[in-house]
């Protein structure tokens, strides 16, 4: 490794002499300690700890205010059996699946587009960031009123074009209802994607494009050999966090359809929100809360591995 | 880098970003129109004869007025600035050095820590938040903004510990071995040295950062009570949302006025994305 | 109390209850208005934001300041969307702390017996003094004999109908049988004024309509013993196999979609000629005659008109909303909020909030029935009979845990929903059955 060829060739000459703090702080292993202790620390005690609690709930029988007994696995083999759970994963992975590819694709996109100059550029990057600042609660009950069946604005666009002659129920379909919450999800995470990726395709230097043209690349195999894979790392960051935040989305289908109509837009999330909420049977919500995490910790591995493998290369 | 022809430029970039930029923004012209219409313009089905969606002939500041000066907001907005801030501040100081740590420095459970990091991600908040309460009535917080201060950095310090990574892994070892060389020690190698380069990166999680804390509603619900100490849309939710009567036009004008100041900020930060990186990063 | 000086004791004493200047303790003990407490001792009390907002406003504004002057005790109202309640009785239970009444909608008492403190004599002593309670707010409020919670208040929905549209078909009364409202129903969706009605996952309309359906035609949940699951029955099975007709000729189809706020503005948009609701329709058309009309330009208000649910071959019943005060078991002021709770249960001051209300909700006793506020607007008179006529959910059996359950995971509602859609009613009644039978055992 070129760092023990760089100490050993330090010279003494010069060298200030370092008192022991400053030893324990050239020590990598100290070093790193230190850094991450305060993270540590945080996420030990708001984390950890209540995700032991969450464990412990899901193997007992407790309710709200009673501590219930100890069940073993019995709360997940209720759930496996409970159609309504089947159906909410399902759900959940058709969500994520196709609003996290949508999601990735109009983001690169876009973030291809943002990253060229033109007038009014900072405004511009700045304010596509709104669907994903504007708090989730509000910005979805204004949706609720874009697809309500009475008072849907998107009906009336589509009704004055010409392009339907009735109205579309677009949250009282099931089908449909899961495409409007699709929708409004993409809607939301674009922004973030591009802005992300956009920071990413800002570190890639203009020299590497530049010698790509002489060579007489074209544009597009510029993108797949250039940039495509330096902008790799990134990519694979932000797609694995926003898969894992899009899985447990909660406040965006909680009020945009509760669930419905008849659990066609249930997701696990809002499940267990509305078992351990709403009934006080919160063995039964942490259950639920818990049962997809191993499918997530396969898929988080699985994407480790391959970005590790990407940049080892 | 679209040379050549102007309708290239046309097809390729103008259209596309118009495009981009108007269904994004859409919802929010729709957001203005509805804060601005009267009662009497709000309830007229899409089929009625005279309605329209993009347009009101009767403007009235009067949703504001009353979400201003009925409401608390102004109270909310303030509280979420601080809450946001704090915890971005806290949340990039740990990612700051916890992604340095886990990718520049060689230690014996770094991997495990990264992975261990990632995993904390994946525990969804509406399990947690139970627990959660106790642990805050340990603490005393009940009730107080450090709830949510000292909260929020869990689900944010994940992000941008792996985000720092990944900007950290493409600037190359040689800078600090070359500081340290001179002399410099590692604390400050790193600090002097790597720090400034990262910059995007960090504007990048600071962002991401500060929106999720924005937006945040269950913590919020579930550790705030008095009215004066609400975040934007626990507030916003539990005061103009009221049994089946949603009084729209404040609703909404608390949707806009609680993001777009927000919006504005940010253009000033994004002006830093120029790649000041490229220079500084050749070997 | 040795140790203390007088300072100190001003300083315990909160302000206003000691005469500044004199001595300290010489002062509280000949002060006139002595207060119960040497300590300002603040109950907190979640509610949820009122559809009447003048009602929030005059807690806050006359009723907390009443109380801190009548007991000594600060009274902190909080108000919340009441959809997050719950979350805030979990968490609080959970970890031990958090306010100390909350106002609970439903059968929520039933979710938290173990952490409610046993308000028998709070209950009792109201109860006598106002004739006694509805059956249905006795039901949700306790467990046997034993009070988990003083009843506050009912509330209820009638169908909220467009008197002119139905006169103009043939009717100048509403519709009191199902037959005849499918027919009427047909008739005016034709012309674009169908019967409004949710069919989604909304806590409050769609089981408002859908549980009473469920009984007009005999049908019900469970056995009298509380655990036999008695749905799937020839009466569930013609109740479901009804509910498609009625849905497709006279009910407007966006119901699968909507919100407990949606059928207010369909109505008040003039998109439907009915729908099942709370009086918080008229009461907002009232509010602003200019802002809703009719067709013809006159205030909306006085084209509206209340009428119960119309019957079945099994009855003719109504699902109401009881709302419940619970103490929690967690409170460090249980006696202090004792003498809360009774002291806003008690004629004068429950008077003034009743009044604010317009009607929108009954008392929990029998005594509101007299009140003035009837009188001030016929049209608003019909909510003052639903409690006594009312069902809870879990009928035949009690309004306990298992049906809180039923009713959050939408069973009920949610079989209509899937016939309405295509589902054949035998499959969706076994699927009810079933979905009931897991959550009953």
């Amino acid at each position: 490794m070129s760092f023990t060829t760089v100490a050993a060739a330090r010279p003494y000459v010069g060298a200030p002499r370092r008192g022991p703090l400053t030893r324990l702080l050239e020590d990598e292993r100290w070093l790193g300690g230190l850094l991450l202790l305060p993270t540590v620390v945080l996420l030990g005690l708001f984390i950890a700890y209540p995700f032991v609690k969450g464990v412990m709930l899901s193997v007992t029988d407790a309710r709200v205010g009673v501590p219930g007994h100890f069940v073993g696995l019995q709360n997940f083999e209720e759930v496996w059996n409970d159609s309504i759970f089947r159906i909410a994963v399902w759900n959940t992975c058709v969500y994520t699946l196709v609003a996290t590819a949508f999601k990735l694709a109009l983001g690169l996109w876009l973030a291809v587009l943002l990253n060229r100059h033109f007038r009014g550029k900072a405004i511009t990057r700045a304010f596509i960031l709104l669907p994903f600042i504007v708090p989730t609660v509000l910005s979805t009950l204004a949706w609720k009123w874009m697809f309500d069946p009475t008072f849907s604005v998107i009906n009336w666009i589509l009704f004055h074009l010409d392009l339907i002659h009735s109205r579309i129920n677009w949250l009282g379909e099931p089908n449909l209802a899961l495409i409007s919450v699709i929708i409004v999800n993409v809607w939301r995470g674009l922004p973030f994607y591009a802005i992300t990726l956009l920071a990413g395709l800002q570190t890639i230097s203009p020299e590497l494009h530049e010698a790509a043209a002489i060579d007489g690349a074209r544009a597009w195999q510029r993108f797949r050999h250039v940039t495509w894979p330096l902008l790799l790392p990134v990519t694979l960051v932000v797609t694995l966090f926003s898969v894992i935040q899009t899985f447990a989305d909660f406040q965006l289908v909680y009020v945009l359809t509760g669930g419905g109509p008849a659990n066609a837009t249930q997701l696990f999330a809002t499940y267990a929100y509305q078992i351990g909420i709403g009934t006080g049977l919160l063995s039964q919500g942490a259950t639920i809360s818990l049962a997809v995490f191993p499918v997530l910790l396969l898929v988080v591995i699985f994407q480790l591995f391959y970005i590790r493998r990407v940049e080892t290369h | 880098m679209i040379e050549g022809a102007t309708w290239r430029r046309w097809v390729f970039f103008y259209v596309p970003l118009t495009s981009f930029v108007v269904l994004l923004l859409f919802p929010f012209y729709w957001m203005v129109i509805t804060t601005l219409r009267p009662d009497r313009e709000l309830y007229r089905p899409w089929n009625s004869v005279n309605y329209n969606p993009f347009w009101t002939w009767h403007p009235t500041l009067s949703h504001i007025r009353d979400l201003l000066t009925q409401t608390l907001f102004t109270t909310w907005l303030m509280n979420t600035m601080i809450i946001a801030l704090s915890a971005t501040a806290i949340s990039l100081f740990c990612g700051l050095l916890g992604g340095y740590a886990l990718s520049r420095l060689q230690f014996r459970f770094a991997g495990l820590l990264g992975t261990a990091i990632f995993i904390t991600y994946l525990v969804p908040q509406t399990l947690l938040f139970i627990p959660l309460a106790d642990i805050i009535r340990n603490f005393h917080l009940g009730d107080s903004r450090w709830a949510l201060i000292l909260t929020y950095p869990t689900f944010l310090i994940p992000f941008c510990t792996w985000l720092m990574m990944g900007y950290f892994k493409s600037i190359p070892k040689e800078l600090e071995e070359c500081a340290r060389i001179d002399g410099a020690a590692r604390w400050k190698a790193m600090v002097y040295i790597i720090f400034p380069i990262a910059i995007p990166g960090i504007l990048s999680a600071g962002i991401f950062a500060f929106t999720l804390s924005w937006n945040e509603f269950l913590y919020a619900l579930v550790f705030l009570s008095s009215p004066g100490e609400k975040t934007v849309p626990v507030g916003v939710t539990s005061e103009l949302i009221r049994g089946d009567v949603f009084y729209w036009g404040e609703l909404m004008a608390g949707a806009l006025l609680g993001s777009i100041p927000v919006a504005f900020v940010y253009s000033f930060f994004v002006e830093h994305y120029v790649a000041s990186v490229t220079g500084s990063v050749k070997g | 109390m040795a140790g203390i000086n007088r300072r100190r004791l001003l300083q315990l004493s909160g302000a206003g209850m000691v005469a500044a200047g004199s001595g300290g303790l010489a002062a509280i003990l000949a002060a006139s208005r002595a207060p119960a407490y040497a300590q300002a001792t603040t109950v907190h009390w979640l509610r949820w934001s009122d559809f009447v907002p003048a009602s929030d406003a005059l807690l806050h504004n006359q009723i907390a300041p009443e109380c801190e002057k009548a007991l000594g005790i600060k009274l902190n109202i909080e108000m919340v969307n009441a959809n997050d309640i719950q979350a805030r009785v979990t968490s609080a239970v959970q970890s031990g702390a958090g306010p100390d009444v909350i106002l609970a909608l439903n059968n929520w008492p039933q979710l938290y017996t173990d952490s409610l403190v046993d308000v028998s004599d709070v209950a009792e002593k109201l109860g006598a003094e106002q004739g006694g309670y509805y059956p249905i707010s006795k039901a949700v409020a306790t467990v046997g004999d034993k009070w988990i919670g003083v009843p506050w208040c009912v509330g209820g929905g009638l169908v909220a109908y467009r008197k002119s549209w139905f006169a103009e078909i043939g009717y100048d009364k509403f519709p009191d049988t199902w037959d005849k409202l499918q027919a009427a129903g047909k008739t005016l969706k034709a012309k674009g004024r169908p019967f409004g009605q949710a069919l989604s996952h909304s806590f409050g309309d769609p089981p408002g309509f859908w549980y009473p359906w469920l009984w007009s035609w005999g049908g019900k949940e469970v056995d009298t013993d509380g655990k036999t699951v008695a749905l799937d029955s020839p009466e569930t099975l013609q109740s479901v196999k009804a509910a498609v007709p009625f849905w497709n000729e006279a009910c407007d189809s966006g119901g699968l979609a909507w919100d407990d706020s949606s059928n207010n503005r369909a109505f008040l948009s003039g998109s439907i000629c009915a729908t099942n609701n709370g009086a918080s329709i008229y009461l907002e058309a009232k509010r602003k005659p200019d802002t809703y009309q009719t067709e013809k330009g006159t205030p909306m208000y006085l084209d509206i008109a209340h009428a119960p649910l119309p019957k079945g071959p099994g009855g003719q019943f109504n699902l109401p909303g009881p709302f419940t005060n619970m103490l929690m078991g967690y409170s460090k002021q249980q006696k202090a909020a004792k003498e809360v709770i009774l002291w806003v249960n008690s004629k004068p001051i429950f008077e003034q909030w009743f009044t604010s209300q317009q009607g929108y909700t009954d008392g929990a006793t029998r005594y509101w029935e007299k009140d003035a506020v009837w009188n001030k607007d016929p049209v608003l008179l019909p909510f003052r009979d639903i409690p006594i006529e009312g069902r809870l959910m879990g009928y035949a059996g009690p309004p306990g845990r298992a049906s809180a359950e039923a009713q959050t995971k939408y069973i009920i509602v949610d079989m209509y929903a899937k016939a309405v859609q295509g589902t054949a009613p035998q499959d969706a009644v076994k699927w009810a059955q079933g979905e009931l039978v897991k959550v009953y055992t």
